[in-house]
């Protein structure tokens, strides 16, 4: 077994990250890292790729941001720079125009379901519009030698190369899955299928939190189990002195932090919530938005 | 580009880590977003650990302390203060520039040094041009071998830096002194048995340091094996390298690989799901050229090269290689007529051991071919001549440095005639 040393965020990255710098406001920065892994995960869903290429994707997207505001690049076009590069590092590479389509497919249905929201729902729009308010969504495929086409290439070419260039070409990317199944083992878990897919349910919620650019991966494993367990009502050692997460060199510190990371993303969120991230796809609406709510900020542009 | 100048100091920031761990410890606590609190508490129950966190904090400190005696860490869980820090790629003006070292398919290598530390460093200009796919898988390929294989006998890569444009790209490795090659070609002598053995096990292990990462390096030969002046070598250039994985050959891999004289049999008969064994034929055509001071097969072409591994080995039999037939480019091929391997008639000189190492290298089946970990344990390498200490090596003048032999002596210079003298005065002005 290797041991590789995968890079994380230092404390002064974690602390005041660019986009925060920028003037980003924390919750806005969590949900919009949440969203980018979001569309990576559908995306990496329709073109049919291996999870570990997605999750590959997911855990280079989220170090980004630990380099780079928001306001410089869009989690779009970000996050298809990191599934195409993750895409060559896993060995699976995938044709640019099927990204590109599919990422178009993703950004109009979802621009069309926030359209339908905000239309159905003007004054209010917390509460959700009823079924029958949404017209039925339907995709206009870009022209073959359109510049939509040639501008989203170019797009895609430059993220890939911004993120391997800020990231110094460092890209060693740990997967937690592995680690997953042995601890699973060691801790006699592995004849309850339900506990296993739960914990590897939780690993993958996780790539939508930064956790894997802040802690090494045991920790992340442990949280997962941890997480899983007590919603089995499964009892591990946990007295002060014998936990069994120590066992794997997890600091409860972290591994607690971790588990918060991950239930965050299951709290209700308002639909003004939900709707505000989805146009705040490329800089451009980061930069409305900075400009809005900080004119201050915004004159510094 | 000027967003790069926020990051590019990160040597302060990093040094955040640096600082004892004990320290760092309290520092990295993670500091949860202050709305966490409410919704945490909401969704997980509460737990006896999360009460009165100040004193829990402070148990925690005494523990760490008494946990001191046994090893905080496993071996395979590194602490957090290992790992290294996001650090952008830094501009390729941070080195001066020296001189051209070669020239290939794959860019530029230039000698340059670093303008903070005044290390010698090689850089290698990768050729980005006529990209239509965005950074080049091979490319990718090559600086994720080389950051995975780190090893004593891998060229360390120090980092990679950019250059104005997006496509400037400059690896930055080590700069060793010669390559094994021109060594070869240029040394007054060739190595001895001692010498050999210790280049051999060098090579061995650095090979089974990239297997073991599941790495193939697909163009093991003697140029592109650096060696410095302490005895060294270094396995480079990792162009053709890629991760290969467990089964083998998932999707096919490309049989367009390997320089041709250090090409395996089952690459040159159309087999897409190779594996290390590959690594380990050239490893075998490297150790036979350290004996013959030349390259073993020097074939024109796939055929020429087939037919030369056939006389020197026998053609492939049934026993010796079951699968033989069923490769892709086998049936376009009519065997000579079956004769011994000639082996030891090439190799006069070497034991026993030595001839069975080798055999054991250039065996037709891969999977019966020696692993380099195995290799590594192969008698030859306890048998006398015990291997050479690398400090016992002789040094060579540098020709990547651009510098020359010296005669071996100076004699004076004969007596200049007075006609010719006067003729070469007699342009002077």
């Amino acid at each position: 077994m290797s041991t590789s040393l995968y890079p994380l965020a230092s404390f002064t990255q974690i602390e005041k990250t660019p986009s925060r710098e920028d003037g980003l406001p924390d919750y806005l920065e969590e949900d919009l890292r949440a969203y980018g892994c979001k569309l990576i995960h559908e995306a990496g869903i329709l073109l049919k790729q291996n999870q570990v290429a997605v999750a590959t994707a997911q855990i280079l997207f989220q170090r980004f941001w630990f380099v780079t505001s928001m306001k410089q690049f869009g989690i779009g076009d970000i996050g298809m720079g990191a599934l195409y590069l993750a895409s060559k590092l896993e060995e699976c590479p995938i044709r640019i125009r099927d990204l590109i389509n599919v990422y178009d497919l993703l950004l109009q249905r979802k621009a069309h379901i926030r359209a339908q929201c905000m239309a159905s729902n003007p004054t209010s729009p917390s509460s959700a519009p009823s079924i029958h308010t949404i017209s039925e969504f339907k995709y206009t495929p870009m022209s073959y030698f359109g510049n939509t086409f040639y501008d989203l290439k170019d797009a895609i070419v430059v993220a890939e190369m911004q993120i391997l260039k800020r990231l110094g070409f460092n890209l060693t990317v740990v997967l937690p899955y592995n680690t997953l199944v042995n601890y699973l083992r060691v801790l006699g878990l592995t004849n309850r299928e339900d506990v296993c897919s739960t914990a590897w349910g939780y690993l993958n919620d996780a790539l939508q939190t930064p956790v894997y650019a802040l802690y090494s991966v045991p920790t992340i494993v442990c949280s997962a189990i941890f997480l899983t367990t007590r919603r089995m009502g499964i009892a591990l050692p946990a007295a002060p002195e014998n936990c069994w997460w120590e066992l794997f060199d997890a600091e409860w510190e972290d591994l607690w932090s971790v588990c918060g990371w991950i239930m965050r993303l299951y709290r209700e969120r308002p639909l003004e919530d939900r709707m505000r991230v989805m146009g705040l796809v490329a800089k451009k609406g980061i930069r409305q938005w900075l400009e809005e709510y900080h004119p201050a900020s915004g004159e510094a542009l | 580009m000027s967003d790069v100048a926020g990051p590019s100091t990160p040597s302060r920031k990093r040094s955040r880590w640096d600082i004892d761990e004990q320290n760092d410890l309290v520092e990295q606590l993670p500091q949860p977003p202050k709305r966490r609190s409410k919704t945490k508490s909401a969704k997980t129950s509460p737990t006896p650990e999360q009460a009165q966190p100040s004193t829990r904090l402070l148990a925690e400190a005494q523990r760490t302390a008494i946990l001191h005696k046994r090893p905080p860490h496993s071996i395979f869980v590194p602490p957090r203060t290992l790992h290294p820090p996001l650090m952008p790629s830094r501009s390729v003006y941070s080195y001066e520039r020296l001189n051209s070292i070669e020239e290939g398919s794959y860019g530029v290598v230039f000698r340059a040094r670093d303008k903070e530390t005044g290390d010698i460093v090689a850089l290698k200009k990768l050729k980005l041009d006529e990209e239509k796919n965005g950074f080049p898988i091979t490319a990718l390929r090559e600086i994720n071998s080389l950051m995975v294989c780190k090893h004593e006998n891998v060229v360390g890569i120090r980092e990679v830096v950019v250059g104005d444009t997006l496509t400037q790209v400059f690896i930055v490795m080590d700069f060793i002194e010669h390559d094994l090659k021109t060594l070869l070609t240029t040394m007054p002598a060739p190595f001895l048995q001692s010498e050999i053995k210790t280049l051999m096990l060098q090579l061995l292990s650095a090979v089974a340091h990239c297997h073991e990462r599941w790495i193939l390096h697909r163009d093991l030969k003697t140029s592109n094996l650096l060696m410095n002046n302490r005895g060294t070598i270094k396995v480079a250039d990792f162009g053709l390298a890629r991760r290969y994985g467990d089964p083998v050959g998932v999707g096919g891999l490309t049989q367009l690989v390997v320089t041709l004289w250090y090409r395996a049999p089952e690459l040159l008969l159309g087999n897409t799901k190779y594996s290390t064994a590959v690594d380990m034929w050239s490893v075998g055509c490297i150790f036979a050229e350290l004996m013959l001071k030349e390259p073993l097969f020097q074939a024109k072409s796939e055929m020429e090269l087939l037919f030369m591994v056939f006389k020197l080995l026998g053609p492939p039999t049934l026993h010796s290689w079951p699968e033989y037939q069923t490769l892709p480019l086998a049936k376009s091929i009519t065997l000579p007529p079956p004769q011994p391997p000639q082996l030891q008639q090439k190799f006069q000189y070497i034991t026993a051991a030595g001839i069975d190492l080798m055999s054991r290298l250039l065996t037709y089946d891969p999977e019966m071919r020696i692993s380099a970990v195995d290799a590594l344990k192969h008698p030859y390498f306890s048998e006398s001549p015990l291997p050479k200490h690398p400090d016992l090596f002789s040094s060579f003048p540098s020709a990547a440095a651009g510098e020359k032999r010296r005669k071996p002596y100076e004699s004076p210079p004969a007596p200049v005639r007075a006609a010719d003298y006067k003729v070469l005065t007699d342009f002077d002005p």
